[in-house]
């Protein structure tokens, strides 16, 4: 009689990603293998300040991407009223969808858990300053759209995921935890295939302000360099520097259906908090899932071929990351640094990281960390100028959010 | 006969709502469910109407027109 199936053995079938380097997978690992960058001044309607208004002249730095190619299923009906968190977030989910071969699977036992929160912002400004003087002509509209979960019904109402669908909140931890939460929907029963989509946080100049204000968002050292500016792990970082960007990642129950070859299968996973709502790091916090997601999946540190950090450019973080990845036995393990290249996509950064981790696991090949000049630790075994052929099946990503969030996922080649 | 002008606005705004009716005639008697139009593509197209027109006017009060010529009138009728 065949043993019934491990629930817990989840697989991951299909990748989506949107970013300012590239639209679908082929564009995004190209970029990254070539560290093409497309770092300048924030231009998007909605980032700087109006003249005479809070902010004065600022300007922000980062990378925007261009209008994403929407695929032709979407009507112009619907895109019409979508924002751009939710067109970007539709295309990068049709995509993985694609791939996943998910026209297949039973719409019933599908779900979809979109990262981020207050992702909308940028758009959401230019309405208020719109009708700021007629606010009794506001759209209709405004009444669901201003709400996040407007992605879910537009990705639901696009493609037929009828199992469960909704948001989750975690600041820049967010991608990665829809990718642990899409993993214990499959793990639990409560579907067989579940779609993680870390959304585009379409930033205004407010967010940016603020980030700016508290310390968190670059560069004043490299006001005049946006392409030198986003340096993770770099001893003349100064903060991270923003990237739009979108990711959406499949995860299934392995062998429950017929999908196509896995990238990867998860192995473990950690989340922790704090105890804070501030934005400091913890290195207690980072130690806590890197060893969580290690137990789980019942590995040695040492057996851990590859780290994809969070590694964002910020003064405190970086350098603390370093310690905990030290501190867990990761300190012999590849590693290099995403958003030197994509910019930190915030909500989106985790997904992201998952998908760079695994386009890189597919090629057997590691990309660039641009920018890493003077690292803060030289005894890592980075990847620095050139993209480097890499045999490697285990890999751990962690990611950090705002309010004392940690979380960390390790995967293994199939 | 419902005013033009009015009319007129309210059929670019339901092309722009509802893009496949590009190009279709429009009737004063067609409705704007019954050209694909949900409660809330209909509420979207009234308050576009109104904007352009710089009319205010509760939209409960336009709830009753059962086509496009009749709320035509009424927008017409209030914003006189």
């Amino acid at each position: 009689m065949a043993s019934p199936p491990d629930v817990r053995d989840v697989v991951v079938t299909g990748l989506g990603v949107t970013t300012a380097v590239g639209q679908g997978k082929d564009d995004f690992i190209a970029a990254l293998l070539d560290g093409r960058h497309a770092f300048g001044f924030l231009q998007r309607q909605g980032r700087r300040p109006p003249a005479g208004s809070a902010g004065g002249t600022a300007v922000f730095l980062g990378a925007e991407m261009g209008e994403p190619t929407l695929p032709e299923s979407i009507a112009a009906r619907t895109v019409r009223t979508a924002s751009l968190s939710a067109k970007v977030a539709m295309t990068t989910l049709d995509e993985a969808w694609r791939e996943a071969g998910l026209d297949d699977a039973d719409p019933s036992r599908i779900g979809l858990v979109i990262g981020g929160s207050n992702v909308q912002q940028r758009e959401l400004t230019l309405l208020h300053a719109r009708y700021a003087d007629r606010s009794e002509f506001l759209r209709p509209t405004y009444g669901m759209g201003f709400m996040d979960s407007d992605l879910c019904g537009f990705c639901t109402e696009q493609f037929p995921i009828r199992g469960f669908a909704h948001t989750l909140g975690g600041a820049s931890a967010s991608g990665l935890l829809a990718v642990l939460q899409a993993v214990r929907a499959v793990q639990s029963g409560q579907v067989d295939v579940c779609i993680a989509l870390g959304a585009l946080m379409d930033l205004s100049y407010w967010e940016c302000l603020g980030f700016q204000a508290m310390g968190a968002m670059g560069s004043h050292r490299w006001a005049d360099a946006p392409a030198e500016a986003c340096r993770p792990f770099d001893r003349n970082h100064d903060g991270f520097i923003f990237g739009e960007a979108c990711a959406a990642v499949v995860v299934e129950r392995a062998g429950g259906r017929r999908h196509p070859t896995p990238y990867a299968r998860f192995r473990g996973g950690g989340t922790a908090m704090d105890g804070t709502r501030n934005p400091h790091p913890s290195l207690e916090g980072e130690v806590a899932v890197v060893e969580a997601a290690l137990r789980e999946a019942g590995m040695s540190a040492s057996a851990v071929d590859y780290v994809n950090p969070h590694g964002t450019g910020s003064s405190i973080g970086d350098a603390i990351e370093l310690q905990a990845l030290a501190r867990c036995g990761l300190a012999h393990a590849r590693i290099n640094a995403t958003k030197s290249i994509t910019g930190h996509g915030l909500s989106a950064a985790g997904a992201v990281e998952v998908v760079a981790t695994l386009l890189q696991m597919r090629e057997q090949k590691l990309h660039p960390t641009r920018n890493l000049v003077d690292p803060l630790d030289e005894t890592f075994p980075w990847v620095r100028e050139k993209a480097e052929d890499y045999s490697f099946r285990t890999a751990v990503s962690l990611s950090m959010g705002f309010g004392g969030i940690s979380s960390a996922i390790c995967l293994e080649r199939c | 006969m419902p005013d033009r002008h009015v009319f007129d606005l309210i059929v670019e705004h339901t092309r722009e709502v509802i893009p496949e009716l590009d190009g279709r005639p429009f009737e004063l008697s067609d409705s704007l469910h019954d050209l694909g139009a949900n409660s809330i593509d209909r509420a979207e197209i009234i308050m576009m109407t109104l904007e352009s027109l710089s009319v205010r006017i509760p939209l409960v009060e336009l709830a009753n027109a059962k086509n496009i010529g009749e709320l035509a009138d009424l927008i017409h009728g209030k914003s006189a």
